[in-house]
């Protein structure tokens, strides 16, 4: 490889960091900052680090409140998903039974439902069950529309226990229960993760179920406490900053820190 | 591979779960949208006449175009970057790849909401880094009211978009190249095939099933984007960043019109449903 095409390479990977990372320091910068310095000095860090717009964002504008409501829709939506799409992923991946292609077919096509183009209906359903305004009417719906996905994901990964454990186990007269849960549970466990990371992924950022379902303050989570609050507190920029760094540390981290995981189960879909 | 009917068993959970919350509101959609509805009441069956509507619907035509717009340009940027990035970081050392990549990914964890709430400061007229860096340049006649005017708003607002979704084509795009046999490259090398040549004539040729899903993902994430713009311009200024499910959503949550919502919703299933299945039909093609 010659000098200069070496040289653009590294400017072109050099452009994208910037333009991947500016924005995400831009916050971080409006979040530590205080009011009277916020748009005035250079866009370097200042010390020592102001965390009173957290403080006041935390305790003041609910956050404290958006961010457990967050945790428990994610959390929720995660365990729903962990606990029915493995068995129907087994079910396509090791099993024969009349119907799997039309069935399968029928998942699949969920996989580019728009939410939008199904809330026409689904908020009248949900209003006749008398779950607005109620976390279930969020959860159910979300993990619902996470299926496709999930269940696509996790027949691909169950395609890779072979299949002499399976047959074997059942000559030795296990139930098909057992044998999901005591042989094939434990090999897929690095699927599971993976699923388990990009469903509560999903389920953190959404928005258009909880804004439409939840009219209680005290059930909003963070992606919908941080819309309001731009109209509510439009001047705060370091309170609203704080709030968006609230939203989305989380997952920033947790992503750096399963990176392995992530990617294994974003390219689990995609490659095969 | 075993025959068992308690198949049906293990798939009953999530099938419930789907066919409740995600198939009976899509059959619902399509049932409302034949009907003249009154304050969220059913009335008159009118036949196809909520969909002769769309034909003189003047937003629902400029939504559909932004739609479009928003394909294309999502196809054309954030693929080409990602293919690029990936085909360059191919070659350099695990490390580095590891880090670069989970930095380009990043932004994808960022909801869209908060997305959508950063780069609104950016391209905030008054104190926005944008303007601010383009007078820095020299080229502050540049500048503007970036999502505040007609002609700039759906542009700026793809440049957030392509800001989330480059990551993750570099990430699909990696992994496929990965797996190409790396004999190939260095039959190409010894050959003296230019940095150029390999790109052009084994990397894009070989990784053409993940431009294919990432083709199909792009499509069909630029038909059902709803969080960004909401959050953002609502559609506005005027209808110039106008999308069909913003559309569907003032129809149904600020007029209340049920049966036009339902309408805008079933053509919204069907445009996705059948990109869905010419890229399946493509992907076969070996």
């Amino acid at each position: 490889m010659t000098k200069k095409t070496r040289l653009i390479q590294n400017l072109i990977l050099l452009v994208f960091v910037l333009y991947a990372l500016v924005p995400v320091y831009l916050v971080f910068l409006a979040a530590i900052r205080s009011e009277a310095d916020l748009f005035s000095g250079p866009l370097t860090l200042s010390w020592p680090i102001n965390f009173a717009n957290f403080g006041r964002i935390w305790n003041e504008a609910g956050f404290a409140t958006y961010f457990m409501n967050s945790v428990i829709t994610a959390v929720s939506v995660t365990i729903l998903v962990l606990l029915t799409a493995p068995l129907a992923g087994f079910a396509f991946a090791k099993l024969r039974f009349p119907g799997k292609e039309i069935l399968f077919a029928l998942f699949l096509a969920g996989l580019v439902v728009p939410a939008p183009s199904v809330i026409v209906a689904l908020y009248g359903n949900l209003q006749a069950a008398g779950l607005i305004d109620n976390r279930i009417g969020v959860i159910l719906p979300q993990a619902a529309l996470l299926m496709p996905f999930s269940v696509f994901m996790m027949r691909t990964v169950m395609q890779d226990v072979p299949d002499e454990l399976v047959e074997a186990a059942v000559m030795d007269g296990a139930g098909l229960l057992k044998i999901f849960l005591t042989i094939v549970v434990p090999v897929v466990k690095p699927g599971l993760m993976s699923l388990g990371l990009i469903v509560f992924l999903f389920a953190w950022q959404e928005y258009l179920l909880p804004l439409v379902v939840f009219q209680t303050e005290t059930l909003k989570p963070l992606t919908v406490g941080a819309a309001s609050l731009q109209g509510r507190y439009g001047v705060d920029y370091g309170g609203i900053a704080a709030a968006g760094l609230i939203a989305f540390a989380p997952l920033v981290v947790l992503f750096l820190a399963m990176q392995r995981s992530f990617v294994r189960g974003l390219t689990a879909g995609a490659v095969k | 591979m075993l025959t068992t009917r308690s198949a049906y068993l293990f798939l009953a959970p999530s099938l419930a779960l789907y066919l409740l919350f995600v198939g009976l509101p899509i059959l619902q959609v399509f049932g409302f949208s034949f009907f003249d509805w009154d304050n969220g009441i059913a009335g008159d069956f009118i036949g196809l006449a909520n969909y002769q509507r769309l034909l003189g619907d003047g937003v629902f035509w400029v939504a559909l175009w932004h739609n479009a717009i928003w394909v294309v340009l999502t196809l054309a940027f954030p693929l080409l970057a990602g293919l690029v990035i990936a085909a360059i970081l191919a070659e350099r050392n695990a490390n580095v790849v590891r880090w670069l990549a989970a930095i380009y990914f990043i932004p994808r964890t960022i909801p869209l909401v908060v997305a959508g709430i950063i780069w609104g400061w950016i391209y905030n007229p008054i104190f926005g880094l944008l303007n601010f860096g383009l007078e820095a340049i020299g080229l502050g006649g540049l500048g503007g009211a970036w999502l505040a005017q007609e002609d700039t708003a759906l542009l700026s607002l793809n440049v957030v978009g392509a800001w989330t979704f480059f990551g993750f084509c570099v990430i699909i795009y990696l992994a496929a190249i990965q797996s190409i046999d790396p004999a190939l490259y260095e039959a190409a090398s010894i050959d003296g095939a230019s940095w150029w040549r390999k790109f052009r004539d084994l990397t894009v040729p070989l990784l053409r099933g993940s431009t294919l899903f990432l083709g199909l993902y792009a499509a069909i994430e630029a038909m059902r984007f709803f969080d960004l713009v909401w959050v953002t311009t609502q559609g506005g200024p005027g209808y110039a960043t106008e999308v069909l499910t913003t559309h569907i959503y003032k129809t149904f949550f600020l007029v209340g019109d049920f049966g036009y919502a339902a309408t805008l919703s079933v053509v919204l299933l069907i445009i996705v449903l059948s990109i869905s299945a010419g890229a399946f039909a493509l992907l076969r093609k070996p």
